[in-house]
């Protein structure tokens, strides 16, 4: 019996896994993983592994998917409305939705949060910087892109600047909110009262309590982001004919979808998958990171 | 008892701490003074809103500005004008020959580190140690404040302890550096009382080991009998009665101290009910001429309510801001 109580204590003991080890303990996590990292793979290795050139149209307009009784496997998803192979078109376009989406909301991100940390952090600065952040607010995304655009001309670039921008007051705001109340909390005062200098207390006490619940706000904003901009290419902002964008792809459907609806069908699910995973990731992220909610 | 020789270690001079801006200013902190000496424990005891916990945090230079404001007074450190020293020497002292005590364990560490990681990074801030010797010396301070296996201790994260164990790494992390000063802000009102004895037993124990100065804050009369040396009674932001803890408990002489040693419970008094003070503490934007105990205090007469009664001597070492004082036989 005595072994036994004593194997019982070794397994009870708390055994300390990294976070990547317990973000793949996560089934849906580690699923919407795997799904994200085939689909970024294959975004990235699009020239090598397209079946098709993704810009040369064909004579067979409008093919459906394999699975659909006109299906040939030639074109394993179908041809859109120009004869253009849509498995090779949803290659390249995830690689530029995917560049968008995580630019922008990484850019915008980190300054939002940054801008919002700061403000908590020095409560001199705090009315300028939400102020500032007010006039951002209520200038909307889709307007900025179309003055960048009007100054810049269409492109990627300008869409991406155009999303940081718009990123920057909402995630200013929501990091602000978090760490006000973190920075009422008394081990920061206990930082201080330890001898800490600013720049510790900022980012080993702050920025460092906030940035899990920043980080479930970025994996949520992420979806939004690629739907913004898959809004700003629909108006003809972003990305041009014919490169393809998965937003741009699923507007372009929206003509052949009653007889064809493949064409916008197939990217919009696209980026649902995207959006889905990216959010699943998010917030399993958010439970590791945050040793409080760890086991 | 104190040899005049003996410099004290901290001393308090006629301190004013302002809060608000324009002209809802309101003063937390009235002309309060006292000092401590090495080796000695000095107790601040007052209800809530008196403005003893604003003077501690005023001693540590944490009091936030705005809307905080030192509006006067002096606070010196071993020879040192705390209020005049340049940030960077400021910072220096906190957590080095100054240590804190907070009074709330449950959110006095920071949640995302480990137990040990905040008492290294402490000693690497202030002792300029290796990280190896740091750890080392992190499981010493374990050892020291009475955490079972500390070599375990030192990588549990704060919510994997109880309020008694994290009081007690903040203690650790408070003597981190060897302090001078420790000062503790009401260290046990967040713990059962068997917790506060053995915290009480604790700090009394360290000190005899250390030399330290304590300066403890408290609302609690009977943590004030068991480990103070001396006692400093604080109303409305005043001092209004100063005493060894002894002569204060054998004599209190200021109304306000009267009241609150009647509202003690005794063991060894059947009571129904326990004696209560009238009334409430003045808020601190009303303005008062007079002796800010005017209003509740039983003895009170014109002149209390037109001059504030100064802090004087009555006895050696017992200074009270009261008119009528001395008052016979008051020890209820």
């Amino acid at each position: 019996m005595s072994t036994t109580a004593e194997i019982d204590t070794a397994a009870l003991a708390p055994r300390r896994r990294a976070w990547w080890q317990l973000l793949l303990a996560d089934r849906a996590a580690a699923l919407g993983l795997l799904i994200l990292a085939l689909i970024v793979l294959g975004a990235a290795l699009a020239p090598l592994i397209a079946p098709h050139n993704p810009y040369a149209s064909s004579r067979a307009v409008m093919l459906p998917p394999v699975w659909e009784a006109r299906g040939t496997w030639t074109h394993i998803l179908g041809t859109d409305g120009q004869g253009r192979d849509m498995l090779s078109r949803i290659l390249y376009g995830t690689r530029t939705t995917l560049i968008i989406g995580v630019v922008a909301v990484l850019v915008g991100g980190i300054f939002g949060s940054l801008l919002g940390l700061l403000s908590a952090f020095y409560k001199r600065i705090d009315p300028y910087v939400m102020r500032l952040v007010d006039m951002m607010l209520s200038f909307p995304a889709i307007l900025l892109g179309l003055a960048l655009v009007a100054v810049f001309g269409p492109g990627v670039v300008p869409v991406i600047v155009a999303l940081a921008i718009a990123t920057i007051p909402d995630c200013a705001r929501i990091a602000r909110s978090i760490a006000v109340s973190v920075m009422e909390q008394e081990f920061i005062e206990a930082g201080r009262a330890v001898g800490l200098s600013d720049r510790a207390l900022f980012t080993r006490y702050l920025m460092r309590n906030c940035v899990s619940s920043i980080m479930i706000f970025i994996s949520l904003r992420f979806g939004q982001v690629i739907l913004i901009g898959a809004a700003l290419s629909f108006l003809g902002l972003g990305a041009r004919p014919p490169a393809a964008e998965l937003g741009m792809m699923a507007a372009q459907g929206r003509d052949f979808l009653l007889f064809a609806p493949h064409i916008a069908v197939i990217p919009s699910v696209a980026i649902f998958v995207i959006v889905l995973c990216a959010n699943i990731v998010g917030d399993a992220l958010r439970d590791v990171l945050d040793p409080r909610l760890r086991g | 008892m104190m040899t005049p020789a003996d410099p004290p270690i901290l001393s308090v001079e006629d301190l004013r701490v302002e809060f608000g801006v324009d002209r809802n200013v309101f003063r937390a902190v009235d002309g309060v003074s006292f000092s401590v000496h090495r080796g000695r424990t000095l107790g601040i005891v007052g209800e809530s809103g008196c403005g003893k916990s604003v003077t501690s945090l005023a001693i540590m230079r944490l009091v936030s500005a705005p809307p905080g404001r030192y509006a006067g007074g002096r606070i010196t450190f071993d020879g040192q004008d705390l209020l005049t020293l340049p940030d960077a020497q400021m910072r220096a002292l906190r957590g080095g020959r100054m240590g804190m005590i907070f009074q709330e364990p449950m959110t006095s560490l920071n949640p995302v580190y480990t137990c040990g990681a905040q008492i290294i990074e402490s000693l690497k801030v202030h002792a300029n140690l290796s990280a190896q010797a740091a750890r080392e010396r992190a499981i010493e301070l374990f050892d020291l404040v009475g955490l079972p296996s500390p070599s375990k201790r030192v990588d549990d994260y704060p919510h994997q302890l109880s309020g008694g164990q994290r009081q007690r790494v903040m203690i650790a992390l408070a003597l981190a550096n060897d302090p001078d000063l420790l000062i503790a802000d009401e260290p046990t009102t967040a713990l059962d009382v068997t917790i506060q004895a053995q915290i009480l037993e604790l700090m009394k124990d360290l000190q005899d080991r250390t030399g330290t100065a304590i300066l403890l804050i408290t609302h609690d009369l009977g943590v004030v009998a068991e480990t103070c040396d001396e006692v400093v009674v604080m109303y409305a932001g005043t001092v209004v009665e100063q005493a060894p803890t002894a002569a204060l408990f054998a004599d209190p002489q200021h109304p306000y101290t009267i009241g609150l040693m009647a509202a003690v419970p005794r063991i060894d008094v059947d009571a129904d009910r326990l004696a209560t003070i009238e009334g409430s503490v003045p808020p601190p934007w009303a303005v008062l001429k007079g002796c800010r105990f005017a209003s509740r205090c039983p003895l009170a007469d014109d002149r209390c309510k037109t001059q504030p009664p100064p802090l004087r001597a009555i006895a050696d070492a017992h200074r009270v801001a009261c008119w009528h004082a001395p008052i016979e036989g008051a020890r209820p």
